[in-house]
């Protein structure tokens, strides 16, 4: 441990936020994740794919075409919705009709995801893109004056978008008719036949939340990162996967908390420990595993039983 | 009687140099064509191809002609190893320029080594790649070559004290790369306050760049590969950051000024070959390289234009498609002219000549004095 560094305020609030923004993107990349996980009890590996692929509609709509970023962000969402969508009906349904295994889903969503990236290599090319500053002031604002607490106007953006979605989509996902209905399919796709509701459509509905939400995740993650191109869903994949099953599998609100809680043990690993920067992901998959072993259902989950 | 066989061996190999050169020879390139590090393979293969034109359209090897093979390895060890083994065994290639990075060198060359084929890296700068054999040649000047003169440059104009380090600890590149920096600073008698890494994949570079800046450093020294090097310049900038910059070999491309923007203003690097080189052939080059793409080359492209007109007059020399005789014959060369200045092949297959430090202005690279 870095004494002097300890003792630093400044630098530990520094510390808190760039772990929660750094979180919130693991956060905002895991919630559609989770929700395709509680509905379909299948792990959407194309999930990743969707993400780079609006994150690129969001670059040509804001940098190439010019508009700002609110359209970026509306026109990033609908074109993860489509491909959401588009998804379900190429890649899961067929395959579903023929009373397939969560297996054979998972590997079909491998198939889409490397087709998707493919094309988008075909497409963009190999080479990294970056929004022009014109977008998103990339200029952060300094509390305390220069040396001070340091925030990005990406930082702000994400940190409020998650903790907002956090709380509407726990409210339309308790509250609304369309909301019980995914929890309903969440809980039991045969009850929820005997009961009359309309299965398919609800998946429909799950994926066009869930493609919309890796829409809005991709211009997000791109604007705090700065770095759009094909492989860029991958990196991220693995730490979605990690936060979906700590924050307890299908559960949105846990996937940002857990994202939260990621992003803050990373950062601190990295300021605090000597050498951190090498060991962070060990750390940060040491402590998923302690909290797994003392809840194995995750943060907010609840045993498969009682869920929904 | 010695005399007697050397002069006869000297006769046949007149004789034979005037008739063993096949109508094409093959010559493969091994590069990274797709994926983060594209760029570089990119810029390579534009100056392999640039050469492959005015070789076979000078008549340089007579009525011979070099075909070209160029084949992705795409930055990954073990298509790398496939690719070489193609190349090796299916193409029958007399000898391999690539592969673009150092840490897929340190996977294929062996495999070359091993089938006695020689190899040109035209963009390996890590130590201890021409270690792996007799077998292995680079003309990009090693890590060692650049840095120090670089560094000493940059500390004697800014008077640094302390300096900070952070480069990419999941390549080896960049893991040799800050080892030359940290043993340079050393050299030249600066304080190294902080060292820190990040690993492939990684997009936030923030957490490490403020822990140095705690340090207050008066220099900060980066290791990064093209497909970073953009972040974490503006990251640096970001959290404010305004102290001199030297940047290691992966910033040494134009993508970096292009993408970086303000950001990349006043990034120091020092560079095996810099547009400013005024050499004749550097600027024939230039000139020719605007021509057939439009833009201006890159380092890579320069060191890769200059790899395979190399190679091309080491068959001339060798009078021969026959590997091991490229192989000597390219170990054989010394003073000639070429697009990086005056070559050399040192005894340990590494190039020499001249380096440039060049620093970011407007939005373009310049001399750095």
């Amino acid at each position: 441990m870095d004494l002097s560094l300890l003792t630093d305020p400044v630098f530990l609030a520094q510390n808190i936020v760039d772990g929660l923004s750094r979180g919130a993107l693991y956060g905002v990349f895991a919630m559609g994740f989770t929700l395709i996980f509680g509905v379909l009890d299948i792990v959407n590996l194309a999930h990743a794919a969707t993400f780079m692929w609006c994150a690129f509609v969001g670059w040509l709509v804001m940098a190439v075409g010019g508009l700002p970023l609110p359209i970026g962000l509306v026109a990033a969402t609908l074109a993860g919705s489509l491909l959401g969508v588009g998804l379900e009906f190429l890649a899961f349904r067929p395959i579903r009709k023929e009373g397939a295994d969560r297996l054979s889903s998972m590997i079909s969503s491998i198939g889409a995801s490397l087709i998707m990236v493919s094309i988008a290599e075909a497409v963009f090319g190999v080479s990294t893109r970056r929004f022009p500053s014109k977008v998103l002031d990339p200029r952060p604002f300094f509390i305390g004056g220069t040396g001070g607490l340091r925030i990005s106007r990406a930082q702000i953006l994400i940190l409020v978008a998650s903790t907002l979605l956090m709380i509407v989509l726990g409210w339309f996902i308790r509250k609304t008719r369309t909301g019980k209905a995914i929890r309903a399919v969440s809980a039991s796709t045969k009850a929820s036949l005997l009961l009359g509701i309309n299965v398919n459509g609800v998946i429909v509905r799950t994926f066009v939340i869930a493609g919309g939400l890796a829409g809005m995740a991709g211009v997000l993650v791109a604007l705090l990162t700065n770095y759009i191109s094909p492989p860029m869903g991958s990196t991220v994949e693995l730490r979605g996967l990690a936060v979906i099953i700590l924050g307890g599998m299908g559960n949105m609100e846990g996937a940002i908390l857990a994202g939260f809680l990621l992003g803050l043990v990373e950062t601190f690993t990295i300021a605090y420990v000597p050498g951190g920067s090498d060991i962070k992901d060990a750390i940060a998959f040491l402590v998923l595993f302690f909290i797994l072993l003392v809840k194995p259902e995750g943060l907010l989950g609840k045993k498969k039983a009682d869920r929904a | 009687m010695k005399r007697i066989i050397v002069a006869s061996l000297a006769a046949a190999l007149a004789v034979s140099s005037a008739v063993a050169l096949p109508a094409t020879i093959k010559i493969g390139a091994a590069e990274t064509l797709t994926g983060d590090n594209s760029s570089y393979g990119i810029s390579i293969k534009k100056g392999l191809e640039l050469a492959l034109q005015e070789i076979n359209g000078s008549k340089f090897l007579g009525s011979s002609k070099i075909d070209l093979i160029v084949m992705d390895e795409k930055a990954d060890k073990q298509e790398g190893i496939s690719v070489f083994n193609k190349l090796i065994n299916d193409e029958k290639v007399s000898l391999i320029i690539g592969p673009t990075l150092s840490s897929t060198a340190f996977a294929a060359d062996p495999v070359a080594q091993q089938a006695g084929v020689p190899v040109l890296g035209t963009s390996t700068t890590a130590s201890g790649i021409t270690d792996m054999g007799d077998f292995i040649f680079r003309d990009s000047l090693p890590q060692s070559a650049v840095i120090p003169g670089t560094i000493n440059k940059v500390v004697a104009k800014y008077g640094v004290k302390k300096a900070a380090l952070l480069y990419e600890s999941t390549n080896e590149y960049s893991k040799s790369e800050a080892g030359v920096f940290k043993s340079a600073l050393e050299q030249a008698g600066v304080q190294l306050v902080g060292s820190e890494s990040y690993q492939k994949g990684d997009s936030d570079f923030r957490t490490q760049l403020q822990k140095l800046s705690q340090k207050r450093p008066d220099l900060y020294v980066f290791a990064s590969l093209i497909g970073e090097a953009v972040p974490v310049l503006q990251q640096a900038r970001e959290i404010g950051i305004t102290q001199p910059i030297v940047g290691g070999n992966g910033f040494n491309n134009p993508a970096v000024i292009k993408n970086g923007g303000d950001a990349a203003e006043g990034l120091i690097i020092g560079a095996s070959w810099s547009i400013t080189n005024d050499d004749p052939k550097s600027v024939a080059f230039v000139k020719a390289y605007n021509a057939k793409y439009g833009n201006n080359p890159d380092q890579f492209a320069a060191q890769a234009y200059t790899g395979l007109w190399l190679v091309a007059t080491a068959i001339k020399n060798a009078g021969s498609a026959d590997r091991v005789a490229i192989k000597n014959a390219l170990g054989a060369i010394r003073d000639i002219d070429t697009a990086l200045g005056k070559f050399s092949f040192d005894d340990h297959r590494d190039p020499h000549h001249e380096n440039a430090v060049v620093v970011v202005k407007n939005g373009a690279y310049v001399l750095f004095k």
